[in-house]
């Protein structure tokens, strides 16, 4: 049962982590790579402020949701909205942005890593502090019961905002140019900003959660939580809320099953194996449609 | 011996067996019939065309043609040889070019490599064959085989062959794309509407330079929009509508027949016109 | 030089290893696979000479050719599976081959040396036989740029289905792509291991991905020569930048991210911009000498003709009027050019 908790609590943080890049890739084609970047960086920006002030957990939850989104901002203005205007098509667009973001994201790994000598860096400053409670019987930190909570709360908004928003993926879907959807009354630039700006509140949000609930965080830990997310993602399906979701608390429970039935050295395997399996078996994931994926 | 002569020594007698025969083609996607029972004969020295309006299923057949579409049902024969299950790359060794409805050059190579590649897929064909001509071609590498010269005289792009794609006239690039085909010195031509976007003055450069080809033997098939430059180039039209071919004759007689005038502008327009 | 040598000895073996491993990574993306799969060969390689000369005592170069052949073969077999993967999907399943292989570096125990490693790798190699072999496999990269196999390879990736009908078979060549990269990527690996003596599964991670991408985007993914510039900014740039001192991560960041962003062709490109643009300049000013040359009214540059193509006056439909076209054609084809 306890384990159970664990998929739970670990599937969280993936799906929290997950969020935003299913939601800019699904939408507005964009992967991301400097999310595990903006991840890391909100958090070390809320250490640094603590370093200053002491603050309870809901000025360093915000200040990790505006940092992560106006990195996300700035990235998409700087670096993606460049690259797109430049690519001569859509597939070498999705090579580029690819690599933009792989490129993008040292800058800020590079800040940390100076500032920290490559160790950890922590939340403890914060005037709030991880306590277990105990709920029937099972024991779960108040940290996991907030990611956990705030998971499944974004993830139900950002589905439901999906939702509502259908018109511009209808069009976006068809591929619509800018220019037509503009005269259709779309803003595509407006609902992208939008887009990566929810994507990186999300990243920080996550961040932050997961230095409070780990204790510490390595300018590092980005890039493993990178490739899990995709794992999740294509597990699910791209374009697809609820498999995202799905991806997510699968993987977490596949890992929690190694780590319980070895000795936790392969667990780092699970996700990686996970997305060769998908891609071969079921390229599409499993809540998968169709027609959102392009080869 | 000249490549000029080796295009003379491909001309077959007329009346000589078919170039390409198709034999109750059909291709569904899912319920849509895009062709559906389609059979006809192309001859060598003869140039073919497709009309019909926009979704009657010229492309499709195209594309069938090429291999890129799977056979719903029916043969697709090549010099009486079943070419149903050939793959798409080998059809250029068996003597099948082809020209895209959009131009499709290589925007990094000049002109001359450009057209180079159709001489490089004839050379590579021959190459398998191991005839001394393949490995001639190969030793020879980077130089400019004498197809490409050929090719650039016919299609009247001598000067050009320093220039990048970018750098030229839309209606230069699509002369481009054809002699890249016609580099390949191909027996059977297929031309997806090589004057899209051109004017008249490129249209009857166009025409000019697929009847010359005629005379060289060489068994053409058009698809184009433009009726007029479909009657001043074909030797046989076929007409087309929802996926079946509704006639097919000398240009002028198709585009007379009832059938094809409805297929194109309706039954009421044509009632219309015979009531004045 | 020899004495430059000596001294740096270190940077240029550095230098022609990530060089190859750069080449691991352009070689396909230059057929259009988005595969990374060369660091994972890279690791292989590094792993596998290690091994064989730490555990069965082969000889340097045995151990290469054995190592260079087994990674040749797993990216084959690699490539037959994941072929018709395509875009992101495939470069993703190449990262996760290449992750999956430091796990197993691992996990691999006494073998492998688990997560310590392997050390005291000591093996008859030396920085000349790496010399010569680097040179070899950048000849045969090189080779593939020119000529009828360059234009075929640049076909491939521009457009697979104009490859197809010139006659070109792409899963071959995609295939071939994974091969190249493999042996590329073991061959870079297996002689990295043998100068330095040993490998860790941190040497292999995702750490590899990025200095050979950055390699690639920086100095231009499509040439060698790129590949090249790339392999000796990013070896010697962190003891030139030493100057800069502590902020040296951060200048190598930006460097990348301002050439993945406005220099999607890397210095490279740039370049062979600059030569084309003499040579088209040296080509007009030839041209204008000769005094024909006129602009169309699209900016094309027209080359000397003879006169308007459709014959006497530009008659609009050939066939309808005029002499008989194909006639006209031939005849003007037959007049001596002026000029060329």
């Amino acid at each position: 049962m306890q384990d159970l908790v664990s998929v739970v609590t670990l599937g969280s943080v993936y799906l929290l982590f997950a969020l935003g890049m299913s939601l800019t890739w699904g939408t507005i084609d964009i992967l991301n790579f400097a999310h595990g970047s903006i991840f890391m960086f909100s958090a070390f920006s809320a250490s640094l402020v603590l370093e200053r002030t002491t603050l309870g957990l809901l000025p360093v939850l915000l200040i990790g949701a505006a940092v992560g989104a106006l990195m996300s901002l700035l990235i998409q203005v700087v670096a993606f909205e460049q690259i797109i205007k430049r690519a001569r098509d859509r597939r070498t667009a999705e090579m580029q942005i690819l690599i933009g973001g792989i490129g993008v994201a040292i800058i800020p790994l590079a800040i940390a890593q100076h500032h920290t000598q490559s160790n950890p860096f922590g939340l403890s400053a914060s005037s709030f502090s991880v306590e277990s409670i105990s709920l029937g019987g099972l024991r779960i930190t108040n940290v996991a019961a907030l990611t956990v909570l705030l998971a499944v709360a974004l993830w139900a908004a950002a589905a439901l905002w999906l939702r509502r928003s259908r018109q511009g993926l209808a069009l976006r879907s068809i591929g619509v140019d800018a220019q037509t959807a503009a005269l259709m009354g779309v803003d595509r630039r407006r609902l992208a900003l939008v887009t990566m700006a929810v994507a990186g509140a999300t990243a920080g949000l996550s961040g932050i959660l997961f230095t409070f609930s780990l204790g510490a965080m390595t300018p590092e830990s980005g890039d493993t939580l990178l490739v899990k997310a995709f794992a999740c993602i294509v597990l699910g399906g791209v374009g697809s809320m609820l498999g995202v979701a799905f991806g997510a608390y699968a993987l977490a429970a596949a890992e929690v099953l190694i780590l319980t039935q070895t000795n936790g050295s392969w667990v780092e395997a699970v996700s990686f194996g996970l997305i060769f399996l998908v891609l071969l078996v079921r390229p599409a994931g499993v809540f998968g449609r169709k027609e959102v994926r392009r080869t | 011996m000249s490549t000029a002569a080796a295009h003379t020594d491909r001309v077959d007698a007329p009346g000589a067996a078919p170039v390409l025969e198709l034999r109750d083609v059909a291709v569904h996607f899912g319920g849509v019939k895009a062709v559906d029972g389609v059979t006809l004969t192309l001859e060598p020295g003869r140039i073919h065309g497709i009309i019909g309006p926009n979704g009657s299923g010229k492309s499709t057949l195209i594309a069938a043609i090429t291999r890129l579409t799977r056979l719903t049902r029916g043969e697709l024969l090549l010099d009486g040889k079943p070419i149903d299950d050939v793959a798409p790359s080998r059809l250029a060794g068996l003597g099948v070019a082809r020209t895209f409805q959009t131009v499709r050059l290589l925007p990094d190579l000049t002109v001359r490599a450009n057209v180079q590649i159709g001489a490089d897929a004839r050379a590579a064909a021959a190459g398998q064959r191991r005839t001394r001509r393949g490995w001639r071609d190969r030793l020879r590498g980077g130089g400019t085989s004498p197809a490409v010269v050929e090719a650039m005289r016919r299609t009247r792009l001598e000067g050009f062959e320093d220039f990048y794609p970018a750098e030229m006239s839309y209606g230069t690039q699509r002369r481009v794309e054809i002699a890249r085909a016609i580099a390949m010195q191909p027996r059977l031509l297929l031309l997806d509407e090589p004057t899209a976007g051109m004017n008249q003055t490129e249209r009857a450069e166009i025409s000019a330079l697929l009847q010359s080809m005629r005379s060289a033997g060489l068994c053409q098939l058009l698809v184009e929009h433009d009726v007029q430059m479909m009657i001043d180039t074909c030797d046989h039209v076929f007409a087309m509508n929802s996926g079946r071919l509704i006639a097919e004759g000398a240009p002028r007689e198709v585009v007379q027949d009832p059938r094809v005038q409805e297929a194109y502008l309706g039954r009421r327009w044509r009632e219309h016109a015979r009531g004045q | 030089m020899s004495g430059f040598l000596s001294t740096n000895l270190v940077l240029v073996q550095s230098t022609l290893s990530g060089l190859l491993l750069a080449l691991s990574i352009q070689v396909p993306l230059r057929m259009g696979v988005f595969s990374f799969a060369g660091a994972g060969s890279y690791g292989i390689g590094a792993y596998g000479a290690g091994i064989l000369v730490l555990r069965y005592e082969y000889g340097a170069l045995p151990a290469i050719a054995l190592t260079v052949v087994a990674t040749a073969v797993v990216g084959l077999l690699l490539g037959l599976l994941i072929n018709r993967l395509a875009g992101l999907y495939l470069a993703m399943a190449t990262v996760a081959f290449d992750l999956i292989i430091s796990v197993v570096a691992i996990n691999g125990g006494e073998l492998t040396g688990a997560s310590t490693g392997l050390y005291g790798i000591i093996a008859d190699f030396t920085t000349a036989q790496m010399v010569v072999l680097t040179l070899v496999a950048l000849a045969l990269v090189a080779l593939s740029e020119r000529g009828r196999l360059g234009r075929r390879v640049e076909t491939v990736r521009e457009d697979p289905e104009l490859a197809a009908s010139m006659g070109i078979s792409v899963r071959r060549y995609r295939l071939a792509a994974f091969v190249a990269s493999g042996a590329l990527g073991g061959l870079a690996g297996a002689m990295n291991v043998l100068v330095r003596s040993t490998v860790g599964p941190l040497d292999i991670g995702f750490g590899l991905i990025v200095l050979a991408l950055t390699m690639i985007v920086v100095g231009g993914s499509r040439s060698w020569v790129g590949a090249v510039i790339g392999a000796v900014i990013f070896t010697w740039l962190p003891d030139l930048l030493a100057v800069i001192g502590e902020w040296q991560e951060l200048v190598y960041g930006v460097i990348v991210a301002v050439a993945a962003i406005y220099l999607p062709r890397g210095i490279h490109g740039v370049l062979a911009d600059g030569v084309r643009w003499v040579q088209r300049k040296r080509r007009d000013r030839r041209a204008a000498a000769a005094g024909v040359v006129e602009e169309d009214e699209d900016g094309g540059v027209r080359p000397p003709e003879g006169e308007d193509l459709t014959g006497e006056g530009g008659v609009p439909l050939p066939a309808r009027a005029g002499p008989d076209p194909a006639h006209a054609l031939d005849q003007l084809a037959a007049r001596p050019q002026a000029g060329s």
